[in-house]
């Protein structure tokens, strides 16, 4: 442990690397600029801005869909008949776990760049949050509610269907949110499978100059904040009156 | 028995008065108050019962002396002090704090749970662990329990331990809060009457809170009845309280059994039981014939040399010359001098008979009970005089 | 242009690898690239020694960024605990951080910290906050009522009741918490490379390993046996400090 740390910190925080600022990466953002690093190359500007963004939301938006399709029925299957529960709570551990650098890189040296693959290793990412809390949300549902509609004559789809999932809303909407965190911040260094996202600006550094590179990272985040929100929100759209209290 | 070093300095009768006065606690601006005015002395060493329907203000009461509820108007006295010049802390260790839910602290083991208000007054270890030992042998467990944690305990067993743990600093008063409430109604009765038990040995100034009437009668040396707004509606001992209900909410609230559950007071030896002809095998049956003349009871009893009960003489019986070791009718339900009066009546009925035997503790004859019997004690003056502490009355 | 049109021609023209990708291959890599292989052994048994300096780099990049997390996070939980007003703002709080990928953060701070190791550890300090807190204000919720109540009529002064039984029982899911936010530290400091705070990420992105197999399964399965290895760790952990949750009657 490096006790040199804080005061370290604080003299970081009074000195303003010269080449980076906000100002200049707002502008970066809206107008394309002559790079200044990289002789006379045009960077910056909305459209490019636009296009790279559109590519992130795209590739996450594929990648989500195919988390979903494939985590989310296992989950709520095995949450449904409470198997598989090793499996179930192993693979979010495991998922956490994995280093999406390494994961990216990998792909791309081994199996090749692309669209396609990129969306495979997001995709791959995306399953661990989804399956395990489709499965912890489906179980975690009052059991005494399933027994009473499974007498009054349900059948196990529809129990899964009517009471199970919208009771589990939240949990599964927690792990959906976890997966689409985990997506959109991988699918940042896609540029490393030759997939150019908004990362492109942050990577790539002697293009986009400093001013690039922070003008990325907050297109990042905003991107992440805005992804959230919604999602926020078609959670509570989703989720059942009876069920709206606020907790922690 | 518990070692006499340490008993010396757990002083049983040093137990202490509660008094409210005019005690108020009213929530935010309602115009209602939970507790209103109340008024209530409560004598030292003794169990005094508040009971009445949910909301009636007799859990807040109960907490307005340990200050887990503050007083917003009058005050409580404990021991002559009152509570609003203590640190609520500090007061609180000196009362113990029984609760339905127990609230044992499940990351501790039972001894720890025990030691908590010790440790927390600074005791040394060894007397701690001395008062441990003697507390876990009072409330019937076994030694060993004690390295075990609450989670390992049945429910039964976890009420007992929450009983030690207010017991463990000899606190001045224990408030007790439907302290048997969420046990099965069979442990419910084994738990009441440990309690009784243990009362009986250390006289502790006790503040019960029920809403249980039977449980009220059963423990209450005293008790309050309660209407909403902690306004007492009657304070009285059970047997007042059973005789002489104070107004129609109370003779509702006791019960339309209130005769019956005075039986449950009552012992067989509290009655003067009536005297049956006694006869013996082979004595002549005219000898019984006379006694039968102006006898109590109509039917002669067969006794063995040991004056035992053997069985009931019938007209057929007594037409033979002598008494036949073999009577005609069976002996019947056979009671016993201590016997609580409600269970001897359910033997009664239940035997179809008009009359039973009662045996004393040797088995000898002490003399016949019917429900006539019972009846006319009930309605006598004599009955009324009757009254025995929780602690000793039938359980 | 139709919309749809438009909206497909990013992700067609996504394809194209952009400028100053790839990195230039090292010649000491090369006989082992050469070849092709996924895996090569023998260059992995010779240059083992190179992962000692990033892997001790990344264990300390993790202990501090989470330690540091975790004081902060249980501050905010000691605060929120008895003022139920700051929790909405703590949790939206704690919550942005963790929504912002951390690659990005390392950026954001880049006009205020620069690059260099202080600024790894404070984007990975703050994508843990959220984690610990909420665990920990979970675990402190779901202490019994009944266990409170009978502590405070027993005479525990508020501080008592929260450093002797609160806390104790709320562990599991502190410990929890702190599981989860560890093991996504080892993973996601292998970003760290991007900030200029050293790491195993060095050996899969930094100077010519961008395209080298062996060194990026080395690394990353070096950083996936860290994330398991401090996930058994805090579990042992969690069963010792909590000796009451062996054992219960049915």
């Amino acid at each position: 442990m490096s006790l040199p740390l804080l005061p370290a910190l604080a003299g970081r925080l009074f000195t303003v690397p010269p080449s980076a600022s906000f100002g200049g990466a707002v502008e970066f953002i809206f107008t394309p600029q002559t790079s200044n690093v990289t002789g006379g190359k045009t960077v910056g500007g909305l459209s490019q801005v636009v296009e790279l963004t559109l590519t992130q939301l795209e590739v996450t938006v594929l990648a989500l869909a195919l988390s979903l399709a494939v985590a989310l029925p296992i989950g709520l299957y095995l949450g449904h008949r409470g198997k598989g529960e090793f499996l179930a709570i192993g693979i979010g551990n495991a998922g956490r776990a994995v280093p999406e650098l390494a994961l990216i890189a990998l792909m791309a040296t081994a199996i090749g760049v692309g669209v396609l693959n990129l969306t495979v290793a997001l995709a791959v990412l995306g399953v661990p949050p989804i399956l395990t809390n489709a499965y912890v949300g489906v179980r975690q549902v009052d059991r005494s509610s399933v027994d009473a509609a499974r007498g009054m004559g349900m059948s196990e789809l529809e129990i899964l269907r009517k009471v199970e999932v919208p009771l589990a809303i939240p949990t599964i909407f927690s792990g959906i949110r976890g997966a689409t965190i985990a997506i959109v911040a991988t699918a940042t260094i896609a540029p490393l499978a030759g997939v150019l996202t908004l990362g492109d600006f942050i990577i790539n550094q002697n293009v986009y100059g400093d001013d690039g590179v922070v003008a990325g990272a907050m297109l990042v985040a905003f991107l992440a904040l805005a992804l959230e929100f919604s999602l926020a929100g078609l959670q509570r759209l989703l989720t059942s009156k009876g069920l709206k209290v606020s907790t922690a | 028995m518990p070692d006499p070093e340490v008993t010396d300095e757990v002083p049983s009768a040093d137990a202490s008065a509660v008094r409210y006065e005019n005690a108020t606690k009213r929530y935010g601006d309602s115009a209602e108050a939970a507790v209103e005015r109340l008024n209530l002395e409560i004598p030292a060493g003794e169990v005094c019962v508040l009971v009445g329907p949910s909301g009636c203000g007799k859990t807040t009461a109960m907490r307005l002396v340990n200050r887990t509820v503050e007083l917003t108007e009058g005050d409580v006295l404990l021991d002559g002090e009152s509570v609003r010049d203590r640190d609520p802390a500090r007061l609180r260790r000196e009362t113990g704090y029984v609760i339905q839910q127990i609230g044992l602290f499940p990351h501790r083991t039972v001894a720890e749970n025990i030691a908590t208000v010790p440790h927390l007054l600074g005791w040394k270890k060894e007397r701690i662990g001395a008062r441990t030992a003697e507390l876990l042998e009072l409330i019937g467990l076994d030694p060993e329990l004690g390295e075990r944690y609450p989670a390992q305990l049945s429910g039964g067993q976890q009420q007992r331990v929450g009983v030690a743990r207010a017991l463990a600093a000899d606190p001045l008063v224990m408030l007790m809060d439907e302290p048997f409430g969420a046990i099965d109604p069979i442990n419910r009765e084994r738990l009441q009457n440990e309690f009784l038990r243990l009362q009986a040995e250390i006289r502790k100034t006790v503040l019960f809170v029920t809403h249980d009437i039977d449980e009220a009668i059963k423990m209450g040396d005293r008790i309050a009845v309660m209407r909403k707004g902690g306004h007492v509606a009657q304070y009285a001992t059970p047997a007042e309280l059973l005789m002489a209900p104070a107004d129609e909410f109370v003779e509702d609230f006791v019960g339309a059994d209130r005769a019956l559950k005075r039986l449950a007071l009552m012992r067989v030896s509290d009655i003067d039981l009536w005297e049956a002809p006694l006869a013996h095998v082979g004595q002549a049956t005219a000898e019984v014939r006379a006694k039968l003349r102006g006898a109590e009871v109509p039917y002669p009893l067969l006794v063995d040399s040991e004056r035992r009960p053997l069985g009931w003489l019938s007209e057929r019986d007594l037409a033979a010359e002598t008494v036949a070791a073999r009577p005609d009718s069976p002996l019947g339900p056979l009671l016993d001098l201590d016997d609580v009066m409600r269970d001897a009546l359910a033997d009664l009925l239940q035997g179809e008979a008009q009359y039973a035997a009662v045996a004393d503790h040797r088995g000898r004859i002490a003399g016949v009970l019917s429900v006539e019997i019972i009846s006319e004690f009930l309605a006598s003056p004599q009955a009324k005089t009757e009254e025995h502490g929780a602690a000793e009355r039938p359980h | 242009m139709t919309g749809a049109a438009a909206l497909a021609l990013p992700l067609a023209k996504a394809g194209e690898v952009g400028e100053g990708f790839f990195h230039e291959r090292s010649s000491e890599t090369l006989p082992c690239q050469a070849t092709d292989k996924l895996f090569c052994f023998d260059w992995a048994k010779e240059n083992i020694g190179r992962y000692g300096t990033p892997t001790v780099q990344h264990l300390e990049l993790v202990a501090i960024s989470v330690l540091l997390g975790f004081a902060i996070a249980f501050a905010f939980s000691l605060l929120a605990h008895r003022r139920p007003w700051l929790r909405p703002p703590l949790l939206a709080g704690t919550g942005i951080l963790y929504t912002i990928p951390s690659i990005a953060f390392f950026f954001l701070l880049l006009p205020i910290t620069g690059r260099g190791r202080e600024t790894a550890i404070i984007a990975l300090s703050a994508y843990t906050l959220q984690i610990i807190y909420r665990n920990t204000m979970i675990g402190l919720a779901n202490v019994p009522t009944a266990v409170k109540d009978a502590a405070r009529g027993m005479g525990l002064t508020e501080r008592q009741i929260l450093w002797k039984v609160e806390l104790p029982l709320a562990t599991p899911e502190i410990v929890a918490g702190l599981r989860i936010a560890t093991v996504s530290t080892v993973a996601i400091a292998t970003l760290a490379v991007f900030a200029g705070g050293g790491g195993l990420g060095t050996q899969i992105y930094g100077q010519g390993n961008i395209n080298f197999a062996t060194s990026i399964i080395i690394a990353g399965g070096i950083a996936i046996l860290m994330a398991l290895a401090f996930d058994a760790v805090l579990l042992i952990t969690q069963r010792l400090t909590t000796p009451w949750r062996r054992g219960a009657q049915a």
